[in-house]
């Protein structure tokens, strides 16, 4: 077991001061961020077994956790995403940490304010709170919904402000837009070898694509968040409901999709270190796969407004576009590539390389559901069914999910030079795939069937699958409460040092 | 289907990642070989797939609509205001609209398959249109969360 390990301590293992205070403010986000998603796992089983009928929550209750669900799980899997790049990015270069701490800390506040919306005030307007329901027809007092915006201010703030912050640092570190895009690579590269220079490596791009697509998500955010709470102190102040639903989903839409590409940097970094001495480094390929995905993430929001019948047509036939093109640079550059660095390359199964690699499946074959769905002519079958809950379940869950898991195995394996037996990887699969599988499957079935989604109680056969589906998320928190245990023993360990090899 | 192909896929891949390690240069041309050929099938089917889904599309213009006999469906907290009874093999347009907030109407055939789906938003009319092949009971359910009721709020028509 040890020898398998010492490669790539070899090769990562720094321990500088400042690389201490960035490792400190990688757990920060991560811990809080994993923490939030760790809750919110157990209050989703918490409905789904609702729906399933094993126990009942008022449909005020139901409505509430859910909105509480979908607005925590966005900002717990945003801050692990946002800490590991973070920390990522200072290994190349400089991050001021008390911006970071400040950026996290709004954040958190944020949440907060949310949490006590949703389970004080009883706020029930959904994460996507889509105007005008959170004015009109309320169950729960006004209030709720200023503290509920107020969150979601304090959300954006933080999340602008990291954005701005490893914004910057890439447009210094490598020479602003035209070296962070890797431009003179993909269009000079002949010129480009000879000055020298190495391209931004492929986790940089992660940054940058977060930090731009970010930036506007945020702005859209803050446009709406403003609308509405103006809306809020003033009633009578019209909005257009059509223009409040497109800048909710820039927002909402954009902001989802950048909390499953954030944490594929800890592929590109961490996936290599389990194999025999083998790269991932930026070709003219990756590059322009990452300005692809730049534009077509930013415009794929369309594809939520597709039965909006009012909205003009062509952005309908551009939202369809736009949805198959995101495709194209993790199906052919990204998934390809982690294949092909995984194929014949001698490589290590631990829990974290376990983690990484089987994240990628889960992100392809919610990808797949996906496709389905951006389909105008299928959409018509499954839009707003179980079927959208299906597929970006499995991308968070058994993709982006798994993508920080195996992150933080990988920081954990590397600091203390051990890895997990067979047995406990055995165990963890069943729970954390296998029930993970299970669970999903459930989601997928209604979903064919056209059980509506956000539904406190679902026609047949929503209730039997939901029973069904159930166990498989029982199974699933167990996995995790499996790894959680496994997690804290790896990191009791002494760490572990390779002086001679350094 | 697609995604047991994809997880057969990777997981072929990885079963070869334990047996003994061969240089990443050997590998790295056959697969960029490969991965070009992968990326020109991958657009050919994206490009026939979108040609395909094209006269899907359910957007008409006004003048399209014309022909049709229209229906007025009105959303609101929480029930739906629309005829009792629709024609059967008739071309009919079924204007939506709703008074407070954002509703969908999801149609379900007798079989409890959806047949049509299209959101009722305030200040704005959504022109649906539709054939109704099956006769029978159907029941519109919302599809959009609109509240404390939402999972209540239902309605049907009958096709005759
Ligand atoms: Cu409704």
């Amino acid at each position: 077991m040890s020898n398998t390990t010492a490669q790539f301590v070899r090769t990562a293992y720094r321990d500088s001061a400042s690389d201490q205070t960035a490792k400190r403010i990688m757990w920060l986000y991560i811990g809080s961020g994993l923490t939030l998603v760790g809750v919110m796992v157990v209050v989703g089983l918490g409905m789904r077994m609702a729906q399933g009928g094993m126990h009942t929550f008022q449909p005020g209750l139901f409505y509430s956790l859910m909105t509480l669900h979908g607005s925590a799980m966005m900002v717990g899997m945003a801050l692990c995403g946002m800490g590991l790049l973070w920390y990522l990015f200072t290994q190349e270069g400089p991050l001021n940490p008390t911006t970071a701490i400040v950026a996290c800390a709004l954040i958190l506040v944020g949440a907060v304010l949310v949490a006590i919306s949703a389970l004080v005030g009883g706020f029930g307007a959904a994460w996507t709170f889509l105007y005008p329901l959170p004015f009109v027809g309320t169950y729960w007092p006004s209030w709720a919904t200023g503290v509920f915006l107020a969150g979601i201010a304090c959300v954006v703030l933080g999340w602008t402000i990291w954005c701005l912050q490893m914004l910057g640092g890439v447009l210094t570190r490598y020479g602003g837009l035209r070296g962070a895009f890797a431009w003179d690579l993909v269009w000079s590269p002949k010129k480009f070898a000879a000055t020298g220079q190495k391209p931004p490596p492929p986790q940089a791009f992660a940054v940058l694509v977060s930090a731009v697509d970010g930036l506007l998500a945020g702005s859209a955010g803050m446009l709406v968040g403003v609308a509405l709470f103006a809306r809020w102190l003033n009633p009578a102040l019209p909005l257009d409901p059509l223009w409040v639903k497109n800048l909710t989903y820039i927002f909402g839409h954009t902001l989802a999709n950048l909390t499953i590409y954030m944490p594929l940097a800890a592929v590109y970094v961490a996936l290599p270190r389990y194999t025999h001495h083998r790269h991932w480094h930026t070709s003219a390929v990756l590059a322009v796969a990452w300005w692809a995905t730049l534009a077509f993430v930013a415009i794929a929001y369309f594809h939520h407004l597709y039965m909006d019948f009012a909205q003009p047509r062509a952005v309908q036939y551009i939202g369809e576009a736009a949805s198959y093109l995101a495709a194209f640079p993790p199906a052919v550059v990204t998934v390809f590539g982690g294949a092909l660095l995984v194929y014949r390359s001698g490589f290590r199964w631990t829990l974290g390389s376990m983690f990484l690699y089987v994240g990628m499946i889960g992100w392809v074959v919610g990808g797949i559901g996906a496709l389905l769905d951006v389909t105008v002519a299928f959409n018509i079958y499954f839009h707003n069914t179980l079927w959208v809950v299906a597929h970006f379940h499995t991308y968070l869950l058994e993709g982006a999910l798994l993508f920080v898991l195996g992150w933080v195995f990988y920081c954990l394996e590397e600091r203390s030079g051990a890895t997990s037996s067979r047995a406990v990887r055995t165990l963890v699969s069943l729970g954390v795939f296998g029930g993970g599988a299970w669970l999903l499957l459930g989601w997928y079935l209604a979903g064919a069937q056209g059980v509506p989604r956000r539904y406190a109680l679902q026609p047949a056969p929503g209730m039997e699958i939901g029973w069904w589906a159930s166990l498989g998320g029982i199974i699933l928190v167990v996995g995790l409460i499996m790894c959680g245990i496994e997690a804290i023993r790896l990191a009791r360990r002494p760490a572990h040092r390779e002086v001679s090899a350094a | 289907m697609l995604a047991a192909v994809a997880i057969g896929t990777l997981v072929a891949v990885a079963r070869t990642a334990q047996g003994p390690a061969v240089e990443q240069a050997t590998i790295q041309n056959p697969g960029y070989r490969l991965r070009s050929i992968w990326f020109r099938g991958l657009a050919v089917v994206a490009v026939i797939g979108f040609l395909l889904s094209l006269p899907a599309f359910p957007y008409y213009t006004r003048s399209q609509l014309a022909s049709s006999q229209h229906y007025p469906v009105t959303a609101l907290q929480f029930a739906f205001a629309m005829p009792a009874v629709l024609p059967i093999d008739t071309p009919i347009v079924l204007d939506v609209t709703a008074t407070d907030v954002n509703h969908g109407v999801g149609i379900y055939d007798p079989d409890g398959r959806i047949v049509a789906q299209v959101q009722a938003m305030p200040g704005y009319t959504n022109s649906l249109s539709l054939m109704l092949k099956k006769p029978g009971q159907y029941v519109v359910l919302c599809l959009e969360y609109c509240g404390i009721a939402h999972h209540l709020m239902r309605a049907g028509f009958e096709v005759r």
